[in-house]
């Protein structure tokens, strides 16, 4: 290292910078060393996910298609025009489907965790048999399920029928008042699995002393699950739920692929509107508006679920 | 191993690393130490070719065949791009429009003005001129006179029959008009079988459109949409008829329709010349190829010109790397006489040259010649093909007439906002 800089001058005149070679190292702070470090992590998340995410969203204000070039500023347009129109029926379709979808399989979930969580025979078995439905691909659990609920050679319009329950064979995916129940029974068959490995963890970390003590004060196996059981599994069960309502909002591709958001728009959710208005009719425009409202919606849950976590020690 | 390295150390890694990846990404932009570009001196260079065909079982190997049988000749490496074809426009339409896509890409003649509209389709019509394709299949492939697309194969949708279970239901002629083959689908309901498996699914109601031209709606009177007028709601009315009487089923497309066809549960469908194939290898009967029998669409009243839309495919050019190269191959696999005869042996799909249409083979083959005569003779264009927004146009009918069935609205009120939201889309 140079050691220039160490002798003072006498001359009286300003001096001179050393030859560029011969500069002392500037020291870094330890903030501005992290910030360095993070910064092609930080350009890649806004070449990624910032510019796309801003991009679309700004797209709400134009009229603006995908087949034709240009576009035209409209403001609040978009916005105004779906709030009047398409944005009330589906919102309510995506909080059925929402609300459907995460309450369903979180009871089968914990039935099953509970089930599990006792000494029954080939426990360990099947707990790996029961994540099968979570370890099939989405796309591979819509066909199987169109195959079962087709209504000209389903698997469910052969059970029921042999079994005496329907006359004839019925259309679930092509009514509109069976489709959403439908999705949502498919749904329930991918997720129940995830939620059960979850409550199963959850489970074992109840003390078995507090059981044996609600026991000995005389408690059922009733009692027990609600004093004992569910106060501990409060958490996780809070996150679970949280975390469901908040994927099953966004979610996509089993939807589309089942019903394509039929019939008549019976199961259209915020999701498959904003791929049919882009995709199918084109419009940017109104998609990106269909998307700003539904991400407004979407940060409302994921804020929640922040200060929970955080709450909860988890963050 | 010593993990003290210094801050200063880190930076001069990261500079380091940078500068290989800068390094290796201006090498891999410069020049090929081969030669001079060969797009550019007009020798064979790789290319992609999209295709829905690539994505089906059917079709799939002797898209490969002649894919690799062109390659090997021209010492190149065709990419396969395979898309599904209820997605193909929309997923080839991004990637066009953004760049990622260049090559030749088989087209529905129904989307060329769609993608015609992004402005990257080569023109062809030089390589047209003298390819000896038939003036009709030329045209096919135009937008505004502009050859965008070389003719691939032509012919039309119509209806396909079981003659075997017509014949258990009393059938003996085909129906001429609507009120024979309303009786005739009551005929066929008692053998058990789905008597039409006409379209119910959004995704292949533009099926619909055809009745309604039947019932008389031109669909288009100049620019002004007629889909709303009398005959359309008639049409949408009797088809809702036959869904409610369950002449016809609810959760069928396409590939439905040819799976419960195949398996002899239907007797009719609708279906292009191309549904051959898909039933006959599909089929467990090894019969069912001599019960095929196309017939003409029923007419209103008798004396009525039957109605068929045209269909086919053509292949396009993106412009891009390797365009000329991939416009050669368009020319090759829709002209070489050797080549479409090959394609209509192994998928019955008929050929668009004077030539090959002349050939014996095609000429000999009963399914060809009937449907020809039949559905073929008759077909005409979609009006709403000619614009670039058809794809839309064409969902907003079919969700409409997919609410009248399921019983969310009446025809007539579905009738004028499918029109009042087709008129919207033309500009």
């Amino acid at each position: 290292m140079s050691t220039d800089t160490a002798h003072p001058d006498t001359t009286g005149r300003t001096p001179a910078s050393p030859p560029a070679g011969n500069r002392p190292p500037r020291s870094l702070g330890d903030g501005a060393f992290a910030a360095l470090l993070m910064l092609p992590a930080l350009a890649m998340l806004a070449a990624i996910v910032v510019y796309p995410l801003v991009a679309s969203l700004v797209t709400a204000f134009f009229e603006q298609s995908l087949v034709e070039p240009g576009r035209t500023f409209v403001g609040l347009h978009n916005i105004t025009d779906l709030l009047g129109g398409d944005f009330w029926r589906l919102l309510r379709q995506t909080l059925v489907f929402t609300v459907g979808a995460t309450i369903a399989p979180f009871l089968v979930g914990l039935a099953l965790a509970l089930a599990l969580n006792t000494r029954i025979r080939g426990r360990a078995t099947l707990r790996g048999l029961l994540l099968i439905p979570w370890l099939v691909p989405s796309v591979v659990v819509s066909f199987l399920w169109m195959w079962i609920f087709n209504a000209n050679y389903g698997l469910a319009n052969g059970a029921l029928e042999a079994l005496g329950l329907i006359d004839a064979p019925q259309a679930w995916l092509a009514g509109p008042g069976t489709a959403m129940t439908a999705v949502i029974v498919a749904k329930t068959w991918a997720s129940f699995p995830w939620i059960m490995v979850m409550l199963l963890a959850g489970l074992q970390t109840v003390p078995l002393e507090l059981h044996e003590a609600a026991e000995t004060d005389g408690a059922g196996a009733v009692q027990r699950f609600f004093a004992v059981t569910l106060p501990h599994l409060r958490g996780i069960i809070g996150i679970v739920l949280l975390l469901e309502l908040i994927w099953n909002f966004q979610h996509f591709d089993l939807i589309y692929v089942m019903t394509g958001g039929g019939p008549a728009g019976a199961t259209e959710t915020f999701a498959t509107a904003v791929y049919e208005t882009a995709f199918q009719g084109f419009d940017l425009g109104r998609a990106g508006a269909l998307g700003l409202l539904w991400m407004v919606l979407l940060l409302g849950m994921v804020a929640i679920y922040v200060r929970r976590s955080e709450r909860e020690g988890q963050l | 191993m010593s993990s003290n390295l210094s801050r200063r150390d880190m930076f001069r890694l990261v500079g380091l690393g940078a500068g290989a990846v800068g390094f290796g990404g201006l090498a891999a932009c410069a020049p090929s130490a081969d030669g001079p570009d060969k797009d550019t001196a007009k020798s064979a260079t790789n290319f992609s070719f999209a295709s829905w065909s690539l994505a089906d079982n059917a079709s799939k190997a002797k898209i490969e065949e002649l894919m690799s049988g062109y390659g090997s000749k021209a010492g190149i490496t065709v990419n396969g791009v395979p898309l599904a074809y209820n997605n193909y426009l929309n997923q080839l339409t991004l990637q066009v429009r953004g760049g990622q896509f260049s090559g030749a890409a088989q087209m529905d003649i129904a989307w060329l003005a769609g993608l015609a509209a992004l402005g990257k389709l080569r023109d062809l019509g030089d390589v047209a001129k003298d390819a000896g394709y038939t003036e009709a299949a030329l045209t096919s492939g135009q937008v505004d006179g502009k050859q965008v697309g070389l003719p691939w194969t032509t012919a039309a949708i119509g209806l396909i029959a079981n003659r075997d279970l017509m014949q258990k239901a009393g059938i003996t002629t085909a129906p001429a008009t609507i009120a024979d083959f309303e009786a005739a689908l009551r005929a066929l309901k008692g053998t058990g079988a789905i008597p039409y498996a006409a379209s119910t699914k959004v995704a292949q109601l533009k099926d619909i459109l055809i009745w309604m031209q039947t019932f008389g709606s031109p669909l288009l009177d100049g620019d002004k949409v007629t889909v709303g007028d009398d005959p359309s709601v008639e049409a949408v009315t009797w088809y809702k008829k036959l869904y409610d009487e369950k002449l016809i089923a609810p959760d069928v497309e396409r590939v439905d329709a040819r799976t419960l066809f195949a398996q002899g549960k239907t007797a009719m469908y609708d279906d292009a010349i191309v549904g051959r194939d898909f039933v006959v290898k599909g089929s467990p009967d090894k019969s069912i190829a001599d019960k095929l029998d196309p017939i003409a669409r029923p007419v209103k009243n008798a004396g009525d010109k039957p109605r068929a839309v045209q269909w086919g495919h053509a292949v396009v050019v993106v412009e891009g790397e390797g365009a000329n190269t991939a416009t050669d191959f368009a020319k090759w696999l829709t002209s070489d006489e050797q080549t479409v005869l090959g394609y209509f042996k192994d998928l019955s799909l008929p050929p668009t040259t004077t030539a090959a249409l002349a050939s014996e083979q095609v000429k000999t083959d009963q399914f060809t010649s009937q449907f020809s005569e039949r559905i073929t003779a008759t077909a005409t264009p979609n009006p709403f093909w000619k614009y670039p927004q058809y794809a839309q146009m064409e969902t907003a009918i079919s969700e409409q007439v997919q609410a009248v069935l399921v019983g969310k609205t009446k025809p007539a009120d579905a009738m004028r906002e499918a029109g009042r939201a087709v008129q919207a889309l033309i500009k």
